[in-house]
């Protein structure tokens, strides 16, 4: 089936252009970017269940971006009446001229910016799905992830608790401008599962997830990952720690992913590169990474949570080659940035909801499969880890430091895993170093999508990452 | 669809119980690229969320589901979504516990001017001293002016207006060789410009450091100086513990009246939840429940005295009064400032991202800038890790008498522990 385009957008879509007509005559660009994203948030766990028709990307609201001498200035707001927009401009440019006054008062100089491309364009996508949050059997879900719960906990009685979440969101966007009418709806989901056990006064924890662009339906994914994610956290109750030092790693896909999104996600988004904060900008049509190293990043590259048909400024969906055999190609870019740059925007302007800016951000980021198998791969090693499991991952764009803290290390000697674990592991090093140590990459690839993406330590959007499992050399602790 | 028209709503929509929480926020943002402005914006948004209860099972169980209702929904939009979330209520079922009751609570209406907020900011940024060789990249200025309202179905209908502000940062340090950068996020409730400037200063003094900061070296087992706001990451630690969520889910292990480490040779930390901290972006008269907020010890000399938290895990614990605390104040601390700066230690003051988990203990972070103090001489280091776990590191946790303040935790000046992981830099 195809997800329905909003009713409520569509009937705000004259009058967002008569509020445009009403702001044209005072400045010489404006668009508006009007959302309807409905989605719920649901929790089963053995102390506890909850269930809210809220979350991350759930919104219903609209943000005015308007250019003038130069300088971009955005208004956000989800009330008052859209049958008088002579109200809402007024009032628009009355709170933006008070702002004007102060950065008069502070003497303050504007980054002095061309406006957009406008030309003609007409998008109007429902992407398909397999159901619609909105229409969901919501006792059954429950039912269902509270099964989950129940079967998880009975596994073990170290094991104290398993919280099944999931989250289902049928987004709706509309951009227009004087020359543009895109709209778009689609749906994607994300379902986790995390058991809790004690042993020995210690607290330990194992997660893992599924996610695709369909409806609450992927639930059942769940039930295959209970006993694999059960197995998992007790060898974490019995695990060691890794002595610090370098060893040859293998990273399973998910750990692939956060390489990718930590190593040359964030440090090719090229709002950095105006800012002057990215090494990336020196080193385009140089080596980063071994002859093995592929990377995609883009809306089109692989269909997960971040699949859209245009950003949140209008442009198309992307799909940008940024590594190609370890040569560094180019950056992913929103249209502001493009424009200082003297670049074209690569469909990547995205934004937490409409009540926040726009800056350069991933959307599914990928390294290309390769031809090993797993099993080769450990074979190869004499001493070191394959990395399980994402916790969290920080990247350092103007000295190329990265940082990923992994669930676990399975430990490998002689080219065999030896069965012990150890946990957390964390990986630091230099990007360009780790990337130029993949020396292996298995033939296979996976996408995940239950993570969310900060620009710094805010603006959390929906990111997808994955790849291959690689073998490479990393610094461990 | 106005505030009162959804109270009308939830009064005639036959749920045995409601909350609905109304907040208005007028927001005025700067971006700055170098000193030249990036752009500006204007939040003027209205959220309104509600959560209704059915009691079900003889009144031993009680189902409950929230939602938002847009306000640009119309009356029978607006009655369709409460009846479709009064529906899921039916499924998602807790054991039962009470809502709030009205309390006596103290006036917070702030006077809140975003003009001269914002000035502030621009002002403080503008005069800060910056030369060649250091200097702040880019930065973002935000300043909201709240107006919150809490009403629920036993009668509670508190109104509150308050600031909440937040500055990011980004500074860099250059020399011939190389460029760096370091990373702050502020939050507080107005602009403190004297505060702001010490510690911007304090970070362009780092990135100096940084330039010249050598590997880290391998050092396993150390004693580690915690000095900047990453501190706050420990304490935070302890208070999830002591929240009556982690308690009833089984995710904390400590009791009332129990020594949380009774071997323990360091400090015994004293923590208190407090109802307002000046400059506070989370001062409040009500928690989001409409509890009144209040000054309450929740662990004195290591020992926990009560768990925090919202309504339902505190009845289920039997924990009548308390609140969804968001101030913090810890304390406790012996350590002078020549105590806990002795011997070899090495003093973080940049991580990429200093983490501890609050479910294990763990702790993780990449080093960005620390200071090697080793027979009497310091030397900036940066890369490799630092990792543990609070729950053995605990036993030797020293922290210092003097306080600092950051946003709504206030915090002893400085913490060091003992034998945690270094992994440092191979040079060779």
């Amino acid at each position: 089936m195809k997800a329905p385009f909003s009713s409520w957008l569509a009937g705000q879509a004259e009058p967002v252009k008569d509020l445009i007509a009403a702001l044209s005559s005072h400045y010489d660009y404006v668009s508006v970017l009007a959302t309807d994203s409905c989605g719920f948030n649901m929790v089963a766990s053995q102390k506890n269940r909850m269930m809210e028709r809220k979350t991350l990307t759930s919104e219903r609201g609209m943000v005015v971006r308007v250019h003038r001498d130069g300088l971009y200035s955005e208004y956000s707001f989800n009330a008052g009446d859209m049958t008088d927009v002579g109200a809402i401009a007024a009032k628009m440019r009355g709170i933006l001229d008070k702002q004007l006054a102060v950065l008069a008062a502070t003497g303050t100089e504007v980054y002095d910016t061309d406006k957009p491309d406008d030309s003609p364009l007409q998008i109007f996508s429902e992407m398909e799905t397999d159901s619609l949050p909105e229409d969901y059997d919501i006792n059954a879900l429950m039912r269902e992830l509270q099964s989950y719960s129940d079967r998880a906990v009975a596994i073990d009685e170290r094991i104290v608790e398993c919280r099944c979440r999931l989250s289902s969101n049928h987004i709706n966007k509309m951009f227009i401008t004087s020359n543009r009418d895109e709209r778009q709806s689609y749906v994607f989901t994300e379902a986790s599962i995390a058991v809790f056990g004690t042993a020995d006064g210690h607290t330990e924890l194992a997660f893992d997830g599924v996610s695709d662009r369909n409806g609450p339906a992927i639930s059942g994914k769940l039930g295959d990952l209970i006993e694999k994610t059960a197995a998992n956290l007790l060898e974490t109750l019995t695990a060691g720690r890794v002595t610090p030092g370098e060893y040859d790693i293998i990273t399973t896909p998910e750990v692939t992913g956060l390489i990718a999104h930590e190593a040359f996600g964030h440090g090719v988004e090229m709002d950095m590169f105006v800012k002057k904060r990215a090494l990336g900008a020196d080193y385009i049509g140089k080596r980063v990474g071994s002859d093995l190293v592929t990377m995609h990043e883009g809306a089109l590259c692989v269909t997960d949570v971040a699949s859209y048909a245009f950003d949140d400024e209008g442009t198309p969906a992307g799909d940008v080659t940024e590594i190609d055999h370890g040569i560094l190609k180019t950056g992913i870019c929103d249209a502001l940035s493009a424009i200082r740059l003297g670049t074209r925007p690569t469909g990547n302007g995205k934004r937490q909801n409409f009540e926040h800016k726009v800056y350069t951000r991933m959307t599914n980021t990928m390294f290309d499969s390769g031809e090993d198998t797993l099993e080769d791969m450990i074979a190869s090693i004499e001493e070191g880890y394959l990395l399980e499991g994402m916790y969290s991952g920080m990247e350092d764009p103007k000295h190329w430091g990265i940082q990923c803290i992994t669930a676990r290390g399975r430990e490998i000697r002689n080219g065999k895993l030896t069965g012990r674990v150890v946990a957390p592991v964390i990986m630091t090093g230099y990007v360009p170093d780790l990337l130029g140590s993949i020396s292996m990459v298995s033939s296979d690839r996976y996408s995940f999508g239950n993570g969310s993406c900060g620009k710094g330590h805010k603006e959390w959007v929906k990111v997808s990452d994955g790849g291959p499992y690689l073998k490479a050399r990393a610094r461990l602790g | 669809m106005t505030c009162d028209e959804l109270i009308t709503l939830l009064k005639e929509s036959g749920a045995d119980a409601w909350e609905l929480t109304d907040i208005k926020t007028e927001g005025w943002e700067f971006y700055f690229i170098g000193k030249k402005l990036d752009q500006n914006r204007v939040r003027d948004v209205e959220h309104m969320s509600i959560k209704v209860y059915r009691t079900l099972k003889e009144g031993k169980m009680l189902g409950t589901a929230s939602g938002e209702i847009d306000p640009t929904l119309s009356r029978d939009e607006a009655k369709k979504r409460i009846t479709d979330i009064l529906k899921d209520a039916e499924y998602v079922i807790n054991p039962y516990y009470e809502l709030n009751k009205p309390a006596e609570t103290v006036e917070n209406m702030q006077e809140v001017d975003l003009a001269a907020i914002a000035k502030d900011y621009l002002e403080t940024i503008k005069n800060i001293r910056r030369d060649d060789n250091s200097f702040i990249n880019s930065c973002e200025v935000f300043a909201d002016k709240c107006h919150s309202r809490f009403v629920n179905s036993e009668g509670i209908d508190v109104t509150q207006i308050y600031p909440s502000s937040m500055l990011e940062v980004v500074v860099n340090a250059r020399n011939a060789d190389k460029e760096i950068e370091l990373y702050r996020l502020y939050t507080a409730g107005t602009c403190d410009r004297s505060a702001l400037t010490r510690d911007i200063e304090e970070l362009m003094r780092f990135g100096v450091d940084r330039l010249d900061a050598k590997p880290t070296p391998a050092l396993e087992k150390t004693a580690v100086l915690f000095s900047t706001r990453d501190a706050v990451e420990l304490y935070k630690w302890f208070v999830s513990k002591l929240s009556a969520n982690f308690r009833y889910m089984n995710l904390s292990d400590w009791e009332i009246g129990k020594a949380i480490a009774p071997s323990a040779s360091g400090d015994r930390l004293t923590l208190t939840a407090r109802a307002f901290i000046e400059g506070s972006s989370k001062n409040r008269s009500v928690d989001n429940e409409g509890a009144p907020t209040a000054d309450i010890t929740l662990m004195e000399n290591g020992v926990p005295v009560q768990y925090w938290g919202s309504r339902q895990f505190r009845y289920y614990l039997g924990i009548d009064d308390g609140y969804i605390a968001m101030n913090f104040e810890a304390g406790g601390g012996t350590g002078t400032k020549e105590s806990l700066c002795s011997g070899s230690y090495m003093e973080i003051v940049e991580f990429s991202d200093f983490s501890v988990d609050d479910v294990t203990g763990d702790i993780a972070g990449e080093i960005r800038l620390g200071y090697w103090h080793d027979s009497g001489k310091v030397t900036p280091v940066s890369g490799g890790s630092i990792s543990g776990s609070l729950t053995e590191l605990i036993n030797e946790m020293r922290f210092s008498g003097a306080a600092r303040h950051y946003d709504n935790y206030l915090i002893p000046e400085l913490t060091r522990l003992e034998g945690v992981n270094i992994t440092g830099i191979r040079t060779e």
